[in-house]
C-alpha cells in the first residue's frame, strides 16, 4: 500500500496494525478449530488438542489487541504533539524484535506444546496461566519492547504538545505496562497465584484498556467529525472517573470463589456493579457529539463534517458493542448470587467474546480504517459494499457466538452446577444435553460466519482507497 | 449493634461488612466526600480568575 | 459577590475528581491486598495439627481426609478436615516432603497446561470439568475399580498418566507425557486444592443426586 505519510511514527503505527490483523486472522482460525472440537471431539485429538488450540486462540488475542493499540498510538501521536516521535528508529527496532518473538512463542506453542513439569518448560515453552502463558523469556522481551514505547510516548509528549488526551495515555499506558509485571511469578499457591494473575487480566480489560478506547474515541471524534477538544477532553476526564472508580475495586468480583475473604463479594459485587455506568456515558458522548456537530454545521448552512465513514461506523458500533457486551453481559453474573452457579462455564465465555469484541476490537477495526485514509491522504474516506458486508457479518458472527454461548451456559448451570453439583458426571451431563449440544453448533456456524466478515473486512481495507467511490470526483 | 464476624480470619474490611451494602456505602461514601472539597475549591478559583 | 461559573463544565475538576478517585480506589486496592494476602498465604503443619483453620491450609494437609459440608455459621459449604488418612500409603508426610510434592504438582498443572481445557477454582477453560473438588469426586469410586488400584490416589495417578485409554466419555483427555512422580505431585496439587475454603463454591458439589436429569 502506497504509503503518503509524512511521519515516520505512522508508518510505524501501520506495520503494528498489519500484524494485527494478521493475528486476527490466526485467533479466528484457531477459534474454529477449538469450536469444531466442541462439536466434533476427535478433531486432530492428540494433534492438536482443545487446550493449545485454545491457547492460541486467546494468545492471538490478546496480542492482536496489544498490537493495534501500540500502533494506534504511534499512528496518533504526531497529530497530538505536532511533531514526529523521538527515537521512532528504536521503536522500530521494538516491532521487529516484537514480532520476531511472538512468532518463535507462537510456533513453540503449536510444534513443542508442553514439557516436563520445571521451571525449565515455564521459562521456554509455556506457563499454563490462561492468556499469559507466554514463556518466561518472552515475558521479558516484552517488558523492553514496552519500555522503548513507553519512551516514545514520553519523550515526544515532554518535546511537543501535551494534550488531555495524551495525558490520560501516557498515565494510562505506564499502568497497563506495569500491571504486566504481576504476571510474572511463581508460587505454589494457587490462591495466590490467581489473586495476583487477575491484577493483570482485570485492571488490564476493565481498567486500563477501557480508558484506552475511551481516549482513542476521543481523538477519534476530533479527526472525523471536528468535535470540540474542550468537550471531548471534558467527557474524558468524567469516563476516566468512572472507569476507574468502578473498574479498580470491581476487581473484586474475581475474588469470590478463589479462596479470599467473604468481604470481596460485597465490594466486588457492587463496585462491578457500577462498571457498565461510565460505558453508558461513552455511547451516549458519542451520539451526543455526532448530533451537535452536524447539527451546528447544519445551522451555519455548511455540510457535516464527516470525513471517514467506515471508521466512524466502527467507532459508533463499539460505543453500543462496549455497553452490551462488556456492561450488559458482564452485569448478568457480577453478582456473587449468579456467579456462584454461573462460574467457570459457558457463561462466562459468552462474556468474554462479546465484550472483547464490543469494548476493543471494534474499535480498533475503525483504527485501521483511519491508518487506511491517512495513508492515501485522501480528505474523505466513503465506505464500500464491502465494508457493510464486513461490518454485517462479523458483527452478526460474534454476536451469534454470544447468543448461543449463552444458551449453552443457561443449560450448563441449570444441569450442571444446580441440579447435580457441579461434578464430573453433572459437567457431561450438561455438555451432552439436547440444548447445549444445539447451541455448540450454532456457535460453530456463526464462528464461520465471523470468518467470512473478517476476509471482507482485510479485502475491503486492501482496497478501499481505489474504489470507486473513493476515486470519482477528482479524488 | 454489630453483627459477629464469621469468616475465618478477623480484620477490618470483615468487621465492617455488617450487611448488604455496609461496605458499600462506606467505601462509596469515603470516594466521593473529597470530590465536595474539590468542587468547592474549583469554584472559587473560577470566580477569583475571571 | 459571586457571579455565575459552572464547575461542572470546567475540565480542572473533572481532572483533578479523576485524579482523586483513582488515586484513592488504587489505595484501597492495596491495603486491601496486604488484609487478603495476611488470610490466603499458606498454613503451617502447626495450624492442622492445633485444628486451627486457615482459608489455605499448609502442604501437610494431604495426610488428612478431606470433605466438604454445609456450615450453618457461614451459610454455605466449607471443606472440613478430619482425621489423619493415608496418601500412597503414608500419613506422615513431613512439611518439606508434602511441600514438594505440592510444588511439583503446581508446576506440572502449569507445565501441561490444564487450565486450557480445565478450570482451577472455576479459572480456565470449559472443555473439561471443574477440579476445585476434583478430589472429591464421585467418578473416582468407579475409576479405582476400573483400574484395579487399590485407593483413590492410586486410581487418579494412573488416569493422569493414560487418560485416553481410560476416558469417561466421547469427549477425551489427551496423553500430556505426565510420568509416574508428577503425577503423584499432581493429585498431592489437587487434594490440597480440594481443602482451600472457597466461599461455598461450586454450590451443592455431588449432593444432588440429580433428580431431574437434563435432556
Amino acid at each position: 500500500m502506497a504509503s503518503n505519510f509524512a511521519y515516520e511514527s505512522k508508518k510505524l503505527g501501520v506495520m503494528y496494525f498489519a500484524v494485527a490483523v494478521a493475528l486476527l486472522g490466526a485467533q479466528i482460525l484457531f477459534g474454529l478449530v477449538a469450536g469444531i472440537q466442541f462439536v466434533y471431539p476427535s478433531f486432530l485429538f492428540e494433534v492438536l488438542d482443545f487446550n493449545v488450540a485454545r491457547m492460541v486462540h486467546i494468545n492471538a488475542l490478546v496480542v492482536w489487541l496489544l498490537y493495534a493499540m501500540i500502533g494506534s498510538v504511534y499512528y496518533l501521536l504526531p497529530d497530538e504533539t505536532g511533531i514526529d516521535t523521538v527515537g521512532i528508529g528504536l521503536g522500530k527496532l521494538g516491532f521487529y524484535i516484537l514480532t520476531a518473538a511472538v512468532t518463535v512463542v507462537v510456533l513453540v506453542y503449536i510444534l513443542i506444546q508442553t514439557g516436563p513439569a520445571n521451571h525449565t518448560t515455564l521459562w521456554l515453552i509455556q506457563e499454563g496461566r490462561e492468556y499469559i502463558e507466554a514463556p518466561r523469556w518472552a515475558d521479558i522481551g516484552i517488558v523492553v519492547v514496552v519500555l522503548v514505547f513507553l519512551s516514545n510516548v514520553y519523550l515526544t509528549a515532554m518535546k511537543g504538545e501535551r494534550t488531555g488526551i495524551l495525558t490520560v495515555l501516557m498515565a494510562d499506558l505506564l499502568a497497563l505496562a506495569g500491571l504486566y509485571l504481576a504476571g510474572m511469578f511463581y508460587t505454589e499457591n494457587i490462591s495466590i497465584d490467581q489473586y495476583w494473575w487477575w491484577w493483570v487480566i482485570h485492571l488490564w480489560v476493565e481498567a486500563t484498556w477501557e480508558v484506552f478506547v475511551a481516549a482513542i474515541i476521543g481523538w477519534a471524534l476530533i479527526k472525523t467529525i471536528g468535535a470540540n477538544r474542550q468537550i471531548v477532553e471534558m467527557w474524558l476526564w468524567i469516563e476516566v472517573a468512572m472507569l476507574f472508580g468502578s473498574g479498580i475495586l470491581g476487581i473484586g468480583h474475581h475474588y469470590f470463589w478463589i479462596g479470599t475473604p467473604e468481604y470481596w463479594w460485597e465490594i466486588g459485587a457492587l463496585f462491578s456493579a457500577l462498571e457498565p455506568v461510565p460505558l453508558v456515558a461513552m455511547f451516549v458522548h458519542v451520539m451526543y457529539d455526532w448530533g451537535k456537530e452536524a447539527g451546528i454545521k447544519k445551522g451555519a448552512g455548511e455540510k457535516p463534517m464527516m470525513n471517514n465513514t467506515p471508521a466512524f461506523m466502527w467507532f459508533v458500533g463499539s460505543a453500543f458493542g462496549n455497553f452490551i457486551g462488556a456492561g450488559v453481559w458482564g452485569f448478568f453474573h457480577t453478582l456473587p448470587q449468579m456467579n456462584i452457579y454461573t462460574h467457570g462455564s459457558q457463561f462466562t465465555a459468552a462474556h468474554g467474546h462479546l465484550a472483547f469484541f464490543g469494548a476493543f476490537a471494534m474499535a480498533m477495526i475503525a483504527m485501521f480504517y483511519m491508518a487506511v485514509q491517512g495513508s492515501s491522504g485522501k480528505k474523505d474516506l466513503k465506505m464500500t459494499f464491502n465494508t457493510k458486508m464486513g461490518f454485517i457479518l462479523l458483527c452478526l458472527g460474534v454476536v451469534g457466538m454470544a447468543v448461543a454461548l449463552t444458551i449453552a451456559g443457561y443449560g450448563q448451570v441449570m444441569v450442571e452446577r444446580a441440579q447435580m453439583g457441579a461434578t464430573w458426571e453433572g459437567y457431561f451431563v450438561s455438555q451432552y444435553s439436547h440444548w447445549f449440544k444445539q447451541a455448540m453448533g450454532w456457535r460453530l456456524a456463526m464462528g464461520v460466519v465471523t470468518l467470512v466478515g473478517f476476509l471482507y473486512i482485510v479485502y475491503d481495507l486492501l482496497t478501499i482507497n481505489k474504489a470507486k467511490i473513493n476515486t470519482e470526483q477528482g479524488e | 449493634m454489630f453483627e459477629p464476624f464469621t469468616d475465618i480470619v478477623p480484620s477490618f474490611f470483615g468487621m465492617i461488612n455488617q450487611g448488604p451494602m455496609t461496605l458499600t456505602l462506606f467505601l462509596h461514601s469515603v470516594i466521593i466526600a473529597p470530590m465536595f472539597w474539590i468542587y468547592a475549591q474549583e469554584k472559587k478559583r473560577l470566580q477569583e480568575e475571571k | 459577590m459571586s457571579k455565575k461559573v459552572s464547575v461542572w463544565s470546567d475540565n480542572r475538576f473533572w481532572q483533578r475528581s479523576a485524579a482523586w478517585v483513582t488515586g484513592f480506589a488504587a489505595m484501597l486496592l492495596i491495603w486491601l491486598t496486604f488484609d487478603t494476602m495476611g488470610q490466603i498465604a499458606m498454613g503451617t503443619d502447626e495450624d492442622l495439627t492445633q485444628g486451627v483453620t486457615k482459608r489455605v491450609p499448609g502442604p501437610t494437609v494431604i495426610n488428612y481426609k478431606i470433605t466438604y459440608e454445609m456450615s450453618d455459621k457461614r451459610g454455605h459449604e466449607v471443606p472440613v478436615i478430619g482425621e489423619k488418612e493415608n496418601f500412597f500409603g503414608r500419613d506422615d508426610y513431613s512439611d518439606e516432603e508434602a511441600r514438594a510434592l505440592l510444588n511439583l504438582g503446581k508446576l506440572g498443572v502449569q507445565a501441561k497446561n490444564c487450565m486450557n481445557c480445565h478450570t482451577l477454582l472455576g479459572n480456565g477453560a470449559y472443555y473439561a470439568p471443574d477440579l476445585t473438588k476434583a478430589w472429591l469426586d464421585p467418578m473416582w469410586d468407579g475409576y479405582i475399580a476400573r483400574l484395579g488400584k487399590d485407593s483413590k490416589e492410586e486410581a487418579i495417578a494412573e488416569f493422569l498418566q493414560n487418560p485416553s485409554e481410560n476416558p469417561s466419555h466421547e469427549r477425551m483427555m489427551p496423553n500430556l507425557g505426565i510420568t509416574e512422580t508428577e503425577a503423584k505431585g499432581i493429585v498431592a496439587f489437587l487434594k490440597h486444592m480440594s481443602s482451600i475454603d472457597t466461599n461455598g463454591f461450586p454450590r451443592n458439589f455431588g449432593k444432588i443426586q440429580g433428580a431431574i436429569h437434563g435432556k
